[in-house]
């Protein structure tokens, strides 16, 4: 029993180890700058602040006008907060490009 | 025209309120219950709670006028204080066991308060058995 | 075979070692192969505990009592169910357990978000790493499963209090739910420490926190189901610190939970999410010392074991660590957006979080203080129960209130025009509930009226929600109400599983009223009951027929004590409280009586208390009414889970083309 312990013992830190060094195994040899962890550059970074803020701006659109058809909000207050939004939606779409 | 978030002030106000309640309260219902060891009743007056285990013999009925009638000892200890009990009995209720009893200390007896007693669940993580 | 889950433990143990050492390299340097190496490493940490479990599960079933632990949490006289659950059953196993759910949720966060929150996932994996290196070491140096001894004829058994389903069912559930809650902390530090502190961390962890959630609260009402209907003294919930354990990291997550909706559409409150998250944690974590250490005297002793000063150093780190990460990272956590007014949605979301944290603070506080005064007097003084109920009504009864108005208060500003039209049908509702209560006689306890009012309130304006929107939705799409309903629920499946859950929990609070401040109890006196006596109590009445004694059923001898039960002159019955005794265990169970009405949701609970010489009992008889709501809350609650996590496709691509979008440009 124990032999049989211990071999499946040294199996299992065998097939852990090899799992491990994987990605070195695939890739034996590769220059530093092909092993860099993916960083997204300045632009990449502010498209994609700029993404989540026309996300929400529509999010936010899409809520109000779900709140008035509700009855949540009354029509001046819709009125009164419709505006701004638009406004808001269409900078962070024209920000992005449209 | 930028107005300062009330946020922070609502977060301050809240936490004064809370702190308030809280200081009521306590100065109103007064603080709980002490949890000493039998050993640490002599003399003690005023109602507290006894942690102990259960030594034999065991005599009486908890339900009878002259209650059940035990002794308990500090966990690990040795001198044991006499204990008089009315009411429910845990269920795992026996010398050597664990228990919690509210009560007072009355001319060298503990007299526990009706239904007091908690005797402690099972434990899961017991140490190695000797 | 226990050299085997020694070794299993060891490589497993070096295995999470690596993850957190190599994947903390990797993402400092951002070296791309290391970083993937290290995943590796978490998930084979996983395939070798696994290998540990199998090795103590095998000795469980085979009666291998050559391992200490099988021998002492089981007998060969035990039913198969509950040597499967004694794998749970004791500190060590179960201290396995929680290591297997975690690198369970460890490797599957960190594979599914493996695209989306990329830059993130470089540092989670060190900090799931080394959160399982804890564990870990602990089963290797100080709690191992795998003690060997000299194998006795048969294992001591498992306690016959534990010997009922629940044990199989609720630590698994609670721990699916604990442990759940160390992956979105793993976010936020990953979040903190790359920098990224934008939703995506939140985006990415959102349905882990929720099912971790939902496990956790069914993990709890298991508890007190058991606690009712096992324990056998007619209560669900004592506030006993092992209770509350599981309780103070729920609220918390409850908390975190909403606010983060607010993260998501205002970039609002971004500090206060990251202090949340690491408060549920590290709550949870504190919860499970709480449990193991037997530090605080509780009806569930757990002896004074040399665990704890582990768990408190391994708080302690955790807390100091993860502060100085959110104070170093300060200025990534600005606001884009400030409250505008203290009527709007923000805002009540922001008073549901402060009165959450703040019942849970309380009952830390109340679970904490035999410790400080033990510290500082030399002497432990307990809360009692009042502390408790007090607490939970001044800050649970404006809960109730808020779930029925927050959902109706418009974001960034509502008018007292707008909000006068939604509210006057809630508050005209549960005026009149109010109303009635008094008429019933039920007036005589405030917080039992409010808790009523309210719940008519929440309840009234969730239908109200439902309806208007199904109208809308029909204005809008045609068609007949009923896929229109669909249609509305299937678009918006967070907005209306979360008035699912509400609904759920308002039950919950109809239930724990009913049952607490309108029950109805009978105790004998000094004089015990004789065949024939009657009892009358809350309209029913008992009538005493005989006691039935069975000294060999098995494992047990019983004794039962039967009633005749009417209401009037009909009859309901009869209902019989005993206890049993067990005899290799020696020890005895008390056997509670339960009549469950499910027509009232009423409970008739009828306790055996002692039984004297010549057969005269002594009985404690309560009333409960609306308890079975309770239950009811729980089927309801995991409803509305299922449709909140319920998979949403077009929000799915959505998140896809925006986080795409960006990593588009990037290199691999």
């Amino acid at each position: 029993m124990t032999t049989f312990a211990l071999v499946l013992g040294a199996l299992l830190a065998i097939a852990c180890v090899v799992f491990v060094s994987r990605p070195f195994l695939r890739e034996p040899a590769v220059a530093t700058d092909g092993d860099r962890l993916y960083a997204p550059d300045a632009a990449a970074r502010r498209r994609l602040s700029l993404a989540e803020e026309r996300d929400r701006a529509l999010a936010a659109l899409k809520e109000l006008e779900f709140d008035h058809r509700t009855g949540k909000i009354s029509d001046d207050d819709y009125r009164a907060m419709i505006g701004p939004l638009r406004r808001e939606a269409a900078e962070a779409l024209k920000a992005l490009g449209g | 025209m930028r107005k300062r978030s009330p946020a922070r002030l609502i977060v301050a106000l809240s936490v004064a309120a809370t702190l308030a309640i809280f200081l009521l309260y306590t100065a109103i219902a007064g603080s709980g219950t002490a949890t000493i060891k039998p050993s640490q009743l002599t003399n003690r007056a005023g109602k507290v709670q006894i942690v102990g285990t259960v030594v034999g013999p065991v005599t009486g009925n908890e339900y009878a006028a002259g209650g059940k009638r035990f002794r308990m000892r500090d966990i690990g200890g040795v001198k044991a204080v006499p204990v008089v009990y009315h009411g429910d009995v845990g269920a795992l209720f026996k010398p050597g066991q664990h228990i919690l009893v509210t009560g007072r200390l009355s001319h060298g007896v503990f007299v526990a308060e009706r239904d007091s007693m908690l005797t402690k669940c099972p434990s899961k993580y017991l140490p190695k058995k000797s | 075979m226990t050299e085997l889950g020694r070794a299993a433990l060891v490589v497993c143990l070096g295995l999470c070692v690596y993850a957190t050492v190599a994947g903390a390299i990797a993402a400092h340097e951002r070296r791309r192969r290391l970083a993937v190496s290290a995943q590796n490493a978490l998930i084979a940490a996983l395939g070798a505990a696994a290998v540990a479990g199998a090795v103590l599960l095998t000795a469980l079933l085979r009666h291998d009592f050559s391992f200490t632990y099988v021998a002492d949490h089981t007998s060969r006289k035990l039913p198969g169910f509950y040597t499967f659950s004694a794998f749970w059953g004791g500190q060590e196993g179960s201290l396995l357990l929680w290591l297997l759910v975690l690198l369970a949720y460890a490797a599957l966060a960190v594979y599914f978000n493996r695209i989306a929150a990329r830059e993130v996932i470089a540092w989670v994996v060190p900090t799931l790493g080394l959160v399982a290196s804890f564990f870990a070491l602990l089963l290797v140096a100080v709690a191992s499963p795998f003690e060997t001894q000299p194998a006795p004829a048969d294992g001591l058994g498992l306690n016959p209090s534990l010997q009922n389903p629940y044990m199989v069912i609720h630590p698994p559930m609670l721990y699916l739910g604990y442990v759940g809650l160390t992956v979105p902390f793993a976010f936020a530090m990953g979040a903190l420490l790359s920098g990224r502190t934008d939703e995506r961390w939140i985006v990415a962890t959102r349905r882990w926190t929720l099912a971790a959630w939902t496990f956790l609260g069914i993990g709890q009402l298991l508890g007190a189901h058991w606690a009712y209907v096992e324990v056998g003294w007619g209560g669900y919930y004592a506030w006993d610190p092992v209770e509350n354990a599981a309780l103070m990291p729920w609220l918390a997550a409850t908390a975190f939970l909403h606010s983060v909706m607010v993260q998501e559409k205002k970039g609002m409150m971004k500090v206060w999410n990251m202090l949340l998250v690491i408060l549920a944690f590290c709550l949870s974590i504190f919860g499970t010392f709480l449990t193991r250490s037997g530090i605080i005297n509780s009806i569930h002793s757990f002896t004074q074991s040399s665990i704890g000063p582990w768990f408190l150093g391994f708080i302690c780190l955790v807390t100091a660590v993860s502060l100085a990460l959110v104070f170093w990272r300060l200025p990534l956590l600005r606001a884009k957006t400030k409250l505008e007014s203290v009527v709007s949605r923000e805002a009540t979301f922001l008073y549901n979080n402060l009165l959450l944290v703040a019942l849970c603070l309380t009952i830390l506080w109340g679970v904490t203080y035999p410790l400080l005064t033990d510290a500082i007097r030399g002497e432990s003084v307990t809360v009692g129960r009042p502390y408790y109920d007090f607490f939970l009504r001044v800050f649970g009864l404006p809960l109730l209130l808020l779930m029925g108005i927050g959902p109706l208060v418009a974001w960034r500003r509502a008018s007292w025009s707008s909000l006068k039209r939604t509210l006057w049908i809630p508050s005209a509702a549960a005026l009149a509930v109010g109303l009635l209560i008094i008429l019933l006689g039920g007036g005589s306890s405030l917080p039992g009226l409010l808790a009523y009012s309210f719940s008519a309130f929440v309840l009234a304006s969730i239908v109200l929600e439902f309806v208007r929107g199904t109208a809308a939705r029909r204005a809008v799409a045609g068609g007949g109400y009923l896929p229109a309903f669909a249609d509305l629920v299937a678009r918006n499946r967070r907005r209306y599983g979360g008035y699912v859950v509400h609904a759920a929990i308002v039950f919950l609070a109809i239930g724990i009223a009913g049952s607490s401040v309108y029950q109805s109890i009978y105790e004998t006196g000094t004089r015990p009951l004789r065949p024939g006596d009657t009892v009358k109590v809350a309209g029913y009445t008992y009538v005493f027929r005989q006691l039935i004694n069975r000294p060999n059923v098995g494992n047990h001898s019983e004794i039962r004590a039967c009633f005749d039960v009417f209401r009037g002159s009909s009859s309901l019955g009869e209902q019989c409280p005993g206890k049993n005794f067990y005899f290799r265990e020696q020890q005895t169970s008390s056997e509670m009586s339960i009549a469950s009405s499910w027509l009232t949701g009423e409970d008739r609970d009828v306790i055996l208390g002692g039984v004297t010489k010549n057969g005269a009992v002594f009985v404690k008889i309560l009333v409960k009414p609306l308890i079975n709501l309770i239950w009811l809350a729980g089927f309801v609650f995991v409803v509305g889970c299922v449709i909140t996590l319920w998979p949403d496709a077009r929000e799915e691509r959505r998140l896809a083309e925006r986080y795409g979008e960006a990593g588009a440009l990037a290199q691999a």
